[in-house]
């Protein structure tokens, strides 16, 4: 505790005291945090859920229209010869979308907050049309994107993928194979910009190939049965992130770039007297730095893309603007050229009160990000005079709050047999009351439970598993702690070790600076489990240092939240501890899983290894067999009680939508997801201005 | 004098060199780098990023390297008069700085101005008026200036200017403004902005410098000359400006220099809480995640401005008080 911790109280007074000074005026609307343990009033979540809903996708030529149109500020540039006509513009085969509820009006700029330079996401998911393949508003049905049309052969081995004819990059070159190409011989197997090769690209450790067809066909081809890469290029991943998403901050996959303007950058294409002065010139350290740059469309406005929108003034500004390209390849069933809005506004904001203030205010038009769902009441206080409506898109995670319990735990032995012992886990489960912690910390809009994901996504293990070991009984979690041994305990009733070394006492550790206020979580856990005596110390942690212990191996329990573990294939790390960036159940078993058992520890646990050789097995299998083997995974998870869940489903992360009322189009709700690029799958390029 | 002004010259150098590794060693000490606090944010905001890519960046930004190599690096470009690219912003550091460099001086000067506007006069009749009613208000005021915290006031102000005249919430210029070219009309804009940020962050030095000049002139108010000078019959107000107020400002005058690394860095809380688009909250972030360029230039820069605010001041003490610059000479 002592001084990290209480700086960290400062902090938080600091968060809270501008929303205080909002709600003192409202107590009342909901009831207060404070005394929540009360039965609440009608559940707040039911007036502001709505119906998932979402545009839809033509994918039937027949219905396409014939005739295009365009915005009043691209016609002017047509008129004045500065632009080719629309028709010249809009691919044969453009992507033909109905929007979720009217035709639009073009027009408008949409007013936005973002946080730095480091929230290149709040962009990043806005013009994530530019992925490979994507999904509907389901976030469950695989649809088309930039590519046109897709087929994986039987055995699983190649994947085609077909693009629409006539398609532009933002600057009127043309979209082709050669794109991929250039991506994937002088990018992807440059091992000055990419090291090791991708796992998204590989499959049983085995790196695949891209190849060109025709212009307008890549092939994917892999030495063994990838079943699983359609998904992969559908979802957030490496391969079909996008160009906007995969080529910022760094990074390089993304499967295509454009070609036709980064080879001036590039040591194969340019002179090394030509490539050092224009790295000299715009100061980098080197070529690498200098192209990584270039193609970063958050920071280089003249970059050519494939997104609805572009980068005018980037990210590295006060305000970070964007506007339509001109060569958007989508299209309304009407023939009307997207996006609708004309401009991207998003204004800095030092920090999250004044981004929220400013949501309440009136000030963004639509702002689903940073919005806090502990400011609730004052948003939905000032909502009229605001102009804006308050939606709730519930997340489809299990648990926001998750007890992670360290599998390869080794500092303490006494501590790391309980965690490796099923009924201790079990014990530690029952023990907490779910509603009391949904009433408290989630305004009662979230849904107590354990780790499995929501009943609507095809990974379930049904609804059975929600329940299974996640209830209050705090009687049962009793019985099972004295079964195990653990019957003895002190003056004040806490157990006590077998070792004879006193009280029993459980580390939480939890980070500051997320969405989701953990350590007062792991707080109201400690007072839980005083009833089923266990003592548990929750400890705080800066966000770097949480990770940084959670890699040295150092944590007992850390709570987390388990987004994308939804979609098990395609984001494991935060459900199995097979990715080393971030494995919460145990450092050395992720980097033994991620080295083939070259380095790290195997798990101890036989169910544990189960798991992981479910997960190993799953991406050479067919998409039906796959969901059996994610629920198989999903039951070993919960009934093991590795990872204890609390409370999930909920908007606690990007699912307070602040919209408009003068906006069109906006789903009454959307799917919030990571896969799903919330709000990208609700194709923003249909939002727009109603007056 | 000559050598004076050399030793003090030497040692500046000497400690700014010592400010350099200080401040570079410091921004290490946490454990983990900027590509750890990389994945934690993006954990934490719904992204994320794999293990190959974080491994090529930490290749890229040579944070693989050890300590004093990275060090060598950095002076060597600090030297050159490059500071290095600031990794979160993709932007060289002097950019990133340099932009924000110009609004916080405004902000704190504003703020300073506002200050002494403020406190002078009121010491004054503080001191003239001791004991006085106005004497007492004055002094219970300018406390509760100095004890609400600066941060909390400035929440307060915002929330009542959103409620009450639906103000804008916090920045330094409207919507329209902030990503335009400069214009008058932007200067009026930010003219219209800045009286929040100086009073708040005025405020609380305000009671300080009160105190100062009420003890300050209440010294010399005994003294014999004022006696003199009333005695020959001079108007009050000449008696109290002329004389005792000038003497009783010096210490003022002496302390110039210390403003000047105040006057860059401002206050880092309520230009956050407030959303002002200075060096505070630029630094925060910095450090926060670990870019050790842009936070070390930062901190090399407030130590640069202390050691000559201190420069300043020693060679204003001397040319105003006899008293040092003869010290030693018979």
């Amino acid at each position: 505790m002592s001084q990290k911790r209480r700086r960290m109280t400062r902090r938080e007074f600091l968060r809270d005291a501008a929303l205080a000074t909002g709600t003192v005026a409202l107590a009342g609307v909901i009831p207060a945090p404070a005394i929540a343990g009360q039965a609440p009033e009608p559940k707040l979540g039911a007036q502001l859920i709505g119906k998932l809903e979402g545009p839809t996708i033509i994918t039937d030529p027949a219905k396409w229209p014939k005739k295009f149109n365009e915005a009043p500020m691209l016609a002017e540039l047509v008129k004045a010869g500065k632009l080719p006509s629309v028709d010249k513009r809009v691919p044969e085969e453009p992507l033909v979308v109905k929007p979720v509820h009217s035709i639009g009006k073009y027009g408008g700029t949409w007013r936005r907050g973002f946080t730095g330079p480091g929230d290149s996401e709040n962009g990043n998911r806005i013009v994530s049309a530019d992925k490979i393949l994507f999904w509907d508003y389901t976030g469950n049905k695989v649809m088309p994107s930039v590519a046109k049309a897709w087929k994986m052969s039987d055995d699983g081995r190649t994947t085609t993928i077909s693009l629409r004819k006539g398609m532009k990059w933002s600057d009127g070159a043309p979209f082709t194979a050669d794109d991929f190409v250039f991506w994937h011989e002088d990018v992807y197997l440059n091992k000055d910009l990419q090291p090791t090769p991708h796992p998204d690209f590989m499959i049983n450790g085995k790196s695949g190939v891209l190849r060109k067809v025709d212009d307008l066909t890549v092939v994917f081809e892999f030495a063994e049965p990838n079943y699983l890469f359609v998904d992969i290029l559908a979802g957030s991943t490496a391969m079909g992130g996008g160009q906007a998403l995969q080529q910022h901050a760094g990074r390089t996959m993304g499967a295509y770039t454009p070609a036709h303007y980064l080879k001036q950058f590039h040591p194969k294409y340019v002179s090394k007297e030509e490539l050092e002065k224009k790295v000299k010139d715009a100061g980098f350290d080197g070529w690498v730095a200098l192209i990584k740059n270039r193609w970063d469309w958050r920071l280089n406005p003249e970059l050519p893309t494939l997104t609805p929108w572009k980068t005018v003034t980037p990210i590295n500004n006060p305000t970070w603007v964007l506007e339509r390209n001109p060569y958007y390849w989508e299209v309304d069933t009407q023939g009307n050229q997207l996006p609708y809005i004309d401009k991207l506004v998003m204004t800095l904001a030092e920090n999250l009160e004044v981004l929220n203030l400013r949501a309440i205010a009136g000030q963004y038009d639509l702002q689903e990000r940073h919005t806090s769902m502990a400011k609730l009441p004052v948003f939905l206080e000032n909502r009229d005079k605001g102009n804006y409506d308050v939606r709730l898109d519930p997340a489809l995670n299990g648990s926001d709050a998750t007890l992670q319990t360290n599998q390869a735990y080794e500092a303490d032995p006494e501590i790391a047999k309980w965690l490796h012992t099923r009924d201790f886990r079990r014990a530690l489960s029952l023990g907490i009351d779910r509603d009391q912690l949904n009433e408290t910390f989630w305004v009662g809009v979230g849904v107590p439970g354990s780790i499995a994901p929501s009943e609507t996504v095809p990974y379930s293990p049904g609804p059975a598993w929600r329940k299974k070991w996640s209830t209050h009984d705090p009687k049962q979690a009793n019985a099972l702690l004295d079964k195990i041994g653990l019957a003895k305990k002190d003056a004040e009733g806490y157990r006590l070790r077998t070792d004879g070394k006193g009280r029993l006492r459980i580390e939480l550790t939890t980070s500051a600076g997320a969405f989701i206020p953990h350590t007062q979580i792991a707080e109201m856990i400690k007072e839980q489990w005083k009833k089923i005596g266990i003592q548990a110390d929750a400890k705080e942690h800066e966000r770097s240092l949480f990770f940084t212990r959670i890699n040295n191996n150092e944590h007992q329990i850390a709570l987390w939240a388990n987004d994308g573990s939804e979609v098990l294939y395609l984001f494991p790390r935060h459900a199995l501890p097979v990715d080393p960036v971030e494995a919460l159940l145990g450092h050395p078993i992720a980097r033994w899983y991620a080295s083939n058992g070259a380095q790290g520890k195997a798990p101890k646990d036989p169910q544990l290894l189960k798991a992981m050789e479910l997960f190993r097995s799953a991406g050479g299998k067919k998409t039906q067999e796959r969901y059996k083997i994610a629920q198989e995974i999903f039951k070993i998870l919960v009934d093991e009680q590795f990872s204890i869940g609390t409370v999930g489903q909920s908007p606690a992360t990007m699912g307070v939508r602040i919209a408009s009322r003068r906006l069109g189009n906006i789903p009454a709700r959307q799917i919030n997801a990571q896969h799903a690029r919330t709000p990208g799958s609700s194709h923003p390029s249909t939002f727009y201005y109603k007056a | 004098m000559l050598a004076y002004l050399v030793r003090r010259l030497i040692l500046a150098v000497l400690t700014l060199w010592a400010v350099s590794v200080l401040s570079f060693v410091v921004i290490q000490l946490p454990p983990g780098d900027y590509i750890t606090s990389y994945i934690a944010q993006l954990s934490a905001t719904g992204s994320f990023v794999s293990q190959q890519e974080a491994e090529a960046l930490r290749q890229q930004y040579g944070l693989d390297r050890p300590l004093h190599i990275q060090y060598l690096r950095w002076m060597g470009m600090v030297l050159q008069g490059r500071f290095g690219m600031a990794l979160e912003w993709g932007r060289p550091v002097s950019e990133v700085i340099g932009d924000r460099l110009w609004l916080t001086m405004v902000v704190s000067i504003a703020a300073i101005v506002f200050t002494w506007l403020l406190a002078l006069p009121i010491g004054i009749y503080s001191a003239v008026r001791q004991y006085s009613m106005g004497d007492y208000l004055a002094t219970f005021l300018g406390f509760i200036g100095l004890a609400v915290p600066s941060f909390m006031l400035a929440l307060i102000l915002m929330y009542l200017g959103f409620t009450l005249f639906n103000a804008n919430i916090g920045g330094l210029f409207s919507d329209e403004f902030s990503g335009a070219a400069w214009s008058l009309a932007k200067v009026w804009d930010l003219m219209k902005h800045l009286p929040l940020p100086a009073l708040i962050l005025g405020l609380a030095g305000t009671a300080q410098l009160i105190r100062i000049m009420r003890a300050n002139l209440l010294d010399e108010l005994s003294k014999p000359y004022v006696v003199t000078a009333r005695a020959r019959g001079l108007p009050e107000t000449r008696v109290i400006l002329k004389y005792p107020v000038r003497v009783a400002l010096n210490p003022f005058v002496s302390t110039i220099g210390y403003l000047l690394p105040y006057v860059v860095s401002g206050s880092i809380i309520v230009s956050l809480v407030l959303s002002l688009p200075t060096v505070g909250p630029l630094l925060l972030r910095a450090l926060i995640a670990q870019d050790m360029f842009l936070a070390g230039t930062i901190v090399l820069l407030l130590g640069v401005m202390t050691v000559i605010g201190t420069f300043l001041s020693d060679l204003l003490l001397i040319w105003i008080d006899p008293r040092i610059r003869f010290e030693g000479k018979p």
